[in-house]
């Protein structure tokens, strides 16, 4: 054996200490299959990366306290104004911190790609499957990945103590209060007492900070480590089963593709916070209880719970002396039964189909019509409260009364998953009797011919009936340690 | 793969990889530059991007495309697997589950070490008292704008809306009240037996579905009847100011309680009361 060269020696004065040499290529050999929907679980991965690197670098300049103050800074329009410490260092951070309003941005930016990337990897489980046994463990796991961001993204919108967020706050607060029992208490010791008080940014902080980002990166490692251990699901094809995976190896294919879609994400927000501005606080001024702005629109995340709090019917419940409020419906009943039917799928699944076995290949959305116009149907209902949420808007852009729009869009909820439910079950079936892509295209072997030519031998059988490997480079890898362990 | 394509994807890497220094490069100018937040930005984006590009052209179309297969390991328990971890359940209940006092005693002591832990959390927040059905409005408090100033029974025109708090507490959130001057002929017989003077009619600004400053006062003059609306701008609950603050449109169940108002002795606007029920949205117990 040649002499081994320095990568080789240090790490194995690390693995030979540590018991982990076999593990280490058995690492970097493992297959990943790839799909451009695979894609989504990493875009959400990286864009957590830039919020924690961008996220330590605000905490840097923020400071999380209801002191107030009187704002002396750069901005003309606010000065001599009375505002929180909390408004005050975000200002400073958006004025006179070099490259501190870039990063702000950046956070913004991020945690609105965050959750986005989250929803979409959530369709692209929920669409193909791959919820089923054995993966189910990981779908809760997820869930509660997409109920952290939700609370990442809603405490750090709050941080800033601005006008709109300020807001926010304060139908947070009503909705606490209106809880069955707890509301009142419950209340008083999340606020630190009536509102608005004087506790609540500082904090909002330290759970912003550590809380939910510890909890985040616990199940994010769960997630990825369930993931790794049960490997990944892949689609039907040419010499996939049930039993195997094919695609590449973690190194070096995987990883250079997968780092380099870190770098990707990392480079568009950046782009992002330098050209386009978001949460500009200093045009919605500091908090202030006698003021709410009209247009205000929570980030797209929240935008459901918003439609929802906007377009219940204004009825509330009372029995014998209590209250069930109209915010226990639109903003505890509705997203619960969002989410409850979100955490019901596998066992939804399971019941309608009775299929319990494993399943490691993806099911196309068109074989499984039911499950997928169930898919679209709850899509529209949640667009239907997302556009609720900015009612407002469209009234004025359309130029029609606010109550009209609210009375379609109360009917659409109730019309639009049904019809929506048909349209697409009935478009699954229909195309499901077109050719699946893998036989459009037929893989025959050639031979080539002495004088030059390519033809098709006589027997020559089409690869894909024969359900094998298709031909080259598949047929003659059939084991990793046969691929590398030959090559010396 | 064509060569041609392999030609193609190493001419973006390289491109890519020096656009990402120069991006550097500029990152590392626009912080010294007046334009900091941008070109600081579109250097890092570029350098970013750059890297990004060139690791994906580099990994995916060129030496390293790569198509194996592996085999699953398998998941599920064998039974001989199974029958090992019952042996340990059996093994446990055999030791541990000889001692049932023992571990009852461990089970109750760690719920007292929960219940120890209740205290700290109680200090998060006091119990409320009633702070929520009071307010600062008393009777013969001086309406004031934000500004500190009273405001007199002529001050103004109709169809106005002002902020105004009461006299020493300016700013307290739960007792901001809108005012308005409305023509005293408009007003229905409930909003007058509410407390209404010459027109003018003072409401709880809080909206009394989630909370928000009622904010927004539109008149629509366009016949055949002039409306008045009172618009909070979160949720869009509409109340009609000539009505007693009734909801007629939006989320909004219960009206805005009026503030009782009179004249004082030099014409000023003054309380007669606080309201009569707590403002804001309901809690649980508020029915």
């Amino acid at each position: 054996m040649s002499r081994r060269g320095l990568v080789e020696r240090y790490v194995d004065s690390v693995t030979s200490r540590t018991g982990t040499g076999s593990w280490l290529t058995r690492t970097l050999r493992k297959v990943f299959p790839t799909h451009f929907s695979f894609l989504w679980g990493e875009l959400a991965l990286y864009s957590f990366v830039v919020l924690l690197l961008t996220g330590t670098y605000l905490t840097f300049f923020f400071q999380g306290s209801q002191q107030e103050l009187t704002y002396t800074g750069s901005y003309e329009p606010l000065q001599g104004q009375r505002v929180s410490a909390a408004f005050n260092s975000v200002m400073r951070i958006s004025f006179e911190t070099k490259g501190g309003l870039l990063i702000r941005q950046m956070h913004h930016w991020a945690a609105l790609i965050f959750v986005g990337a989250i929803a979409l990897h959530l369709a692209r489980i929920y669409f193909t499957g791959a919820f089923r046994r054995p993966r189910d463990i990981n779908w809760y796991v997820g869930l509660v990945l997409l109920l952290l961001a939700l609370a990442a993204g809603f405490t750090g919108y709050s941080l800033p103590d601005d006008l709109l967020s300020g807001t926010g706050l304060r139908i947070t607060n009503a909705i606490v209060l209106a809880l069955p029992f707890v509301g009142e208490r419950l209340a008083y010791l999340v606020f630190g007492g009536e509102w608005p008080g004087t506790d609540i940014i500082g904090r909002l902080y330290p759970v912003h900070i550590l809380l939910i980002p510890g909890l985040i990166v616990a199940l994010l490692s769960l997630h990825l480590a369930l993931v790794w251990h049960q490997k990944h699901t892949q689609f039907r094809g040419p010499g996939r089963t049930e039993d195997n995976v094919v695609g590449e190896r973690v190194w070096p294919a995987f990883a250079m593709k997968s780092i380099g879609l870190f770098f990707l994400v990392a480079g568009v927000i950046a782009a992002m916070g330098a050209l386009f501005d978001i949460n500009s606080i200093w045009l919605y001024g500091p908090y202030d209880a006698a003021q709410a702005t009209s247009y205000a629109q929570p980030d797209w995340y929240i935008g459901f719970l918003e439609g929802s709090v906007r377009l219940f019917p204004p009825w509330e419940l009372r029995i014998g002396g209590y209250m069930i409020n109209n915010l226990v419906f639109s903003a505890v009943i509705v997203p619960g039964v969002i989410f409850g039917g979100l955490f019901a799928v596998p066992w939804l699944d399971r019941r309608l189909t009775g299929d319990l076995g494993d399943h490691h290949l993806l099911d196309r959305p068109r074989d499984t019509a039911n499950r997928t116009a169930i898919g679209v149907a709850s899509i529209v209902a949640v667009a239907v409260l997302f556009l609720g949420g900015a009612q407002d808007v469209i009234a004025d852009t359309l130029d029609i009364g606010v109550g009209r729009i609210t009375t379609v869009l109360q009917i659409l909820i109730l019309v639009a998953p049904p019809i929506a439910f048909v349209i697409t079950r009935r478009s699954c079936l229909a195309l499901q009797h077109r050719p699946p892509p893998d036989r459009t295209e037929r893989r025959v072997p050639v031979e080539r011919s002495a004088a030059g030519g390519y033809e098709e031998p006589e027997d020559g059988a089409d690869w894909m009936d024969s359900g094998g490997a298709a031909p080259g480079h598949f047929d003659d890898i059939t084991a990793p340690e046969h691929v590398r362990g030959g090559r010396r | 793969m064509s060569d041609e394509l392999h030609r193609r994807a190493e001419f973006a890497a390289i491109a890519a990889f020096v656009v990402a220094m120069l991006g550097g490069v500029l990152a590392a100018y626009g912080y010294w530059s007046n334009h900091t937040e941008v070109w600081l930005g579109i250097g890092l984006a570029l350098a970013l991007g750059g890297i990004g590009v060139g690791l994906v052209s580099w990994a995916k179309y060129l030496d390293l495309d790569d198509h194996v297969v592996q085999q699953r390991e398998r998941l599920t328990t064998t039974p001989d697997e199974r029958d090992r971890f019952d042996e340990e359940v059996v093994h446990t209940e055999r030791t541990l589950g000889r001692r049932p006092l023992l571990a009852l005693l461990l089970g109750g002591s760690l719920a007292s070490l929960v219940v120890g832990f209740i205290g700290p959390i109680g200090s998060l927040g006091p119990k409320p008292r009633g702070e929520r059905s009071r307010t600062s409005w008393a009777a013969g408090k001086r309406l004031v704008t934000s500004d500190g100033l009273p405001i007199a029974a002529d001050s103004t025109g109709f169809d106005q809306l002002a902020t105004v708090f009461p006299e020493g507490a300016i700013g307290v959130d739960d007792s901001q009240v809108v005012l308005l001057r409305l023509r005293p002929e408009v007003l229905t017989e409930r909003t007058v037996a509410g407390g209404a003077v010459d027109g003018w009619v003072a409401y709880s600004k809080i909206c009394t579905h989630a909370g928000c400053s009622v904010g927004l006062f539109g008149v629509d003059s366009r016949p055949p009847e002039v409306i008045r609306e009172l618009v909070c701008p979160c949720h869009q609950s509409v109340f009609d100011p000539v009505d007693a603050a009734k909801p007629v449109g939006g989320p909004a169940p219960r009206s805005l309680p009026q503030l009782p108002i009179s004249l004082d002795g030099e014409g000023y606007l003054v309380a007669l009361s606080d309201f009569d029920r707590p403002v804001g949205p309901a809690a649980w117990d508020e029915a």
